[in-house]
């Protein structure tokens, strides 16, 4: 059905004489067991075709799509973008679709244990993330645990000729575990994400999330004031993700909603930070041989040594500053318009030792998990998130677990001094490979 | 060839108690999702998504499997539920799964429209999102500006092995505007949107210049506004901001399958007090205002579920499974985003029931505190086990000696839900619920639209950020 969807996709838009049309086709396979305190509980599976079909008639753009039963469907699809096209108004900005498709060469995107699932395998992989946290701390058990496996192929063709053609596998593995210590009690996650399972431990998995509940017992509040404050990579990360990357794409530049405008070849960032944005990186979450429009993916400096140095772009935004996309054009399904995103973000790592730092720091937070980072401003750059895991650190001891303040800061305040420093210790996470950030001082909202 | 969905359930409860099932439930949906989008003056998108598929859920000697497809062909279906039932024999030797008993019943609910939006001309639509987008695009210190109109019908069919076979189409249509505006160095974003369950004919009887042009003005003066200074305030909330409140710090912890694996801060709580004896919360599936949700996706009538009365926990939010492990029955609360899914424990339409205070009475006697404001809200996120919430509120205004005064921007409130609830002391009586076209509640990886809100509430203790 995968190539039948394409060809008769093709005949028909060559048929209904659009001056340009895209094909965009999507078979995911997806297997995700799912368990609890009390044991595996279900397995949801399923294969899906989507399809995106984008057509231009001179300067007038629609994108129709969505699921397919059949693939007589397709029909459905191509005879209504062909209905609304018509009636659009011009984008005056319109160039075109992509010109020439390509694909890069990149490693570890394909898991053949993920492929060529073998489900009992990842049954009781969930069985022993459920029962393995009594054995770390008697305290401790599993809440919920999955395993979420995917393997999708992909084409993209368009009228200009080119097509392109890939598989992916994902993994995406989370353990849940919860302390309970009198009347006290903490609760702490952990997952893995990535195009293979070659760096999955699940033993690393579960301890790091016992230590994390663990971390949480009898926490409490600090007061109301400025502090020092260490950011571990999975905050950092969130950071990155909520405020840094949203302004570094060319359509929020383009649009005036990126503090980042107009600061190409600026100093925006401390010295110390140095940040990649890398498509081809093998076996990251975000990795794969093109982007969602065909362009091959590729590494390019985001930010180098504080100064910023490129945005994302795909070719609708390339098309307007007159460049070159950069492989970034991304969609979460096949049917909704291309925009400029990550692909994997790379931050090069510092000279500082964590426990270092920890040590020097004379009233401050080491904070190990937040939640609500993706409401801050990415427009204002205003930073906010509440503080889920953190230790209170006062003259390099740490004190007690800290929870339920809140952290607040212009992110390009926070990060433009040269104090800023990073650990020597990097973390992978999903599609960001980050070390540990200290910050000299953040606004935090607490008791008083 | 198969051609309707009473062919398909059959065929999909037919052959899967055939080859071993002892209970199947099968879902059927079709969707049509439109958004038309301008940017900055620029038609940025005219996008359609259709979803249509079928997905069966088996139990086999109390081991469960749900595998879907979107090809609606003999060979796939078939080939579907051999897979689910394989998977749930397997599963069976790791534990036992039980689903409570329901009634059996058959239905068919149905938004009544007047105007269908699929048939009105897609150059109307556009013209209408243009025009506001354009016009707003002239103003001064207005530098951004995103428009959006949107439409979704969503058929369901929900057909089980034990008697339940239900259907539902519902259909929403909204129009929503997002302003940036720019004060010296300082950006900032200001949103609003509407939406109403039925046909096109909301968005003929409304003015969306004059919409637009409000959040277009308050976007101005927020950008020359401070941010508050961070600390704890007595605040009075309006309806949206103690929807979302009460949604996601609350409702998520409300439900039962949260309660069940240890991870909700209400677990073991029924009959304590976890509110202010002024705090009744409460679940329907049809709210005026609100996402209609007459049956769950395990078919189960969704009536009104009573989580807290009086401000003492009374019940949970439950599905056939986590009815079963509570030793209670389903509330109707099994819900899915789409056939890619199984369903989990979800909120339909959840709010606080309103007393007998007007507005003003609750800034009565505050010296200094806040007027949280939800119109605009980005969101908000809860950790559910032990009750930390956070939200990042619109813009607000400081309150001086009983009324609001000065504006202020980028406020972002948290603390522990169930010290907030104990310590509202006001309720007005001004009842709001509201549902939304261009998002919903997320879970698990799934989104669906639910319905929140209440009337105005004072709480005399709130943490504030701000810088």
């Amino acid at each position: 059905m995968f190539y039948d969807i394409i060809e008769r996709s093709l005949k028909l838009c060559s048929r209904y004489g659009f001056n340009e049309f895209e094909v965009y086709v999507v078979d995911d396979v997806s297997t995700e067991v799912l368990g609890s305190d009390k044991g595996v509980e279900r397995v949801v599976s399923g294969e899906e075709f989507l399809v995106g079909i984008r057509v231009v008639m001179g300067r007038k753009v629609c994108v129709y799509g969505g699921m397919v039963s059949r693939v007589e469907d397709v029909d459905v699809l191509v005879n209504s973008a062909f209905k609304i096209v018509r009636t659009l108004p011009e984008d005056r900005e319109w160039v075109s679709l992509p010109k020439k498709l390509g694909s890069s060469v990149v490693e570890g995107i394909v898991d053949v244990g993920i492929k060529d699932l073998e489900l009992d395998k990842y049954v009781e992989l969930v069985n022993y993330m459920i029962k393995k946290p009594k054995d770390i701390d008697r305290r401790a058990f599993t809440t919920n645990t999955s395993i979420y496996l995917t393997y999708v192929r992909r084409v993209i063709t368009n009228s200009y000729g080119g097509v392109v053609e890939d598989e992916k596998t994902r993994a995406s593995i989370s353990v849940n575990v919860k302390v309970v210590d009198g009347s006290d009690e903490s609760g702490y996650s952990e997952s893995y994400s990535a195009s293979n399972l070659s760096r999955f431990n699940p033993d690393e998995l579960v301890v790091k999330a016992v230590e994390g509940a663990v971390r949480g017992l009898r926490s409490r509040r600090v007061n109301t004031g400025s502090y020092e404050v260490v950011l571990m990579p999975r905050v950092f990360t969130s950071l990155i993700n909520s405020l840094i990357a949203p302004a570094l794409c060319a359509d929020q530049v383009q649009r005036g909603r990126s503090p980042l405008k107009g600061m190409l070849g600026f100093k925006v960032f401390s010295e110390n930070i140095t940040i990649v944005d890398d498509g081809t990186y093998p076996g990251m979450l975000g990795s794969k041989r093109f982007d969602d429009e065909g362009i091959p993916t590729k590494r390019k400096v985001l930010i180098d040594k504080g100064m910023l140095m490129n945005y994302l772009y795909d070719t609708y935004t390339a098309n307007i500053d007159s460049k070159e996309s950069t492989g970034n054009a991304f969609r979460p399904t096949p049917h909704t318009v291309p925009k400029p995103w990550i692909s994997n973000i790379i931050v090069d790592r510092g000279n500082y030792d964590l426990d270092t730092i920890v040590r020097e720091l004379r009233n401050g937070l080491v904070i190990y998990d937040v939640i609500g980072m993706w409401l801050s401003n990415p427009v204002s750059g205003l930073l906010n998130a509440t503080v889920a895991n953190a230790v209170y650190v006062d003259r390099g001891e740490v004190k007690h677990s800290v929870k339920g303040v809140v952290i607040t800061g212009d992110v390009y305040d926070l990060l433009k001094t040269d104090e800023v420093v990073l650990t020597s210790n990097k973390e992978v996470l999903g599609r960001y490979e980050v070390p540990a950030i200290y910050i000299p001082r953040i606004s935090i909202a607490g008791e008083g | 060839m198969i051609t309707t969905y009473e062919e398909l359930t059959s065929l999909a409860l037919e052959e899967a108690l055939k080859i071993g099932a002892n209970h199947v439930l099968v879902r059927i949906q079709e969707k049509l999702y439109e958004v038309i989008t301008y940017d900055c003056g620029v038609l940025k998108g005219y996008s359609v998504g259709r979803v249509s598929g079928l997905g069966i859920r088996v139990l086999v000697n109390g081991g469960v499997g749900y595998v879907y497809t979107t090809s609606l062909n003999r060979e796939s279906i078939v080939g579907s539920i051999k897979r689910a039932v394989s998977i749930a024999r397997s599963l069976s030797r790791y534990g036992r799964i039980e689903y409570v008993d329901i009634k059996p019943v058959k239905d068919f609910f149905k938004v009544d429209i007047k105007v269908d939006p699929y048939n009105i001309d897609p150059e109307v639509k556009v013209g209408l999102v243009k025009e506001v987008n354009t016009s707003s695009m002239k103003k001064d210190g207005i530098k951004s500006v995103i428009t959006r109109l949107a439409y979704e019908v969503d058929r369901r069919y929900v057909v089980s092995s034990d008697g339940v076979n239900v259907g539902g189409e519902v259909t929403l249509v909204g129009f929503s505007h997002t302003a940036v505006a720019k004060y010296g160095m300082t950006s900032e974003k200001v949103s609003n949107s509407k939406t109403f369950v039925g046909g096109y004919e909301f968005i003929e009887s409304n003015d969306w210049l004059l919409f637009a042009d409000e959040v277009d003005k308050l976007a101005i003066k927020t950008s020359q506004a401070k941010t508050p200074t961070p600390g704890t305030y007595v605040a009075v909330l309006d309806n949206e901001a103690v929807g979302l409140l009460i949604h996601e710090a609350f409702g998520h912890a409300s439900e039962g399958d949260l309660v069940i694996t240890g991870s909700s801060v209400l677990r073991g709580m029924v009959g304590e007090r976890v509110a202010s004896e002024l705090i009744t919360i409460v679940d329907e599936g049809i709210v005026n205002g609100g996402y209609p949700v007459p049956y769950d996706d395990e078919g189960v009538s969704k009536g009104r579920t009573v989580v807290v009365k009086d401000g003492i926990l009374n019940e949970f939010l439950s599905s056939r499974y986590v009815g079963g492990r509570l030793g209670c029955g389903s509330t109707g609360n099994a819900r899915v985003q789409d056939i890619t899914y199984d369903s989990v424990v979800r909120q339909t339409n959840y709010y606080v029931e309103p007393k007998d205070l007007s507005i003003d009475e609750l800034f009565d006697g505050i010296s200094y505190g806040i007027y949280i404001v939800g119109r605009g809200t980005s969101g908000g996120e809860v950790d559910p086990s032990i009750g930390t919430y956070t939200f990042s509120i619109g813009p607000s205004y400081i309150v001086r000696d009983g009324e609001p005064t000065e504006l202020v921007r980028g406020v972002v409130v948290s603390g522990n839900i169930l010290e907030t609830l104990m310590s509202v002391d006001a309720v007005a009586k001004d009842l709001k619920v509201i549902t939304n076209v261009f998002g919903g509640c997320g879970k698990d990886g799934q989104t669906v639209r639910v319905g929140f809100g209440g009337p105005h509430i004072r709480v005399r203790k709130l943490v504030v950020g701000g810088l």
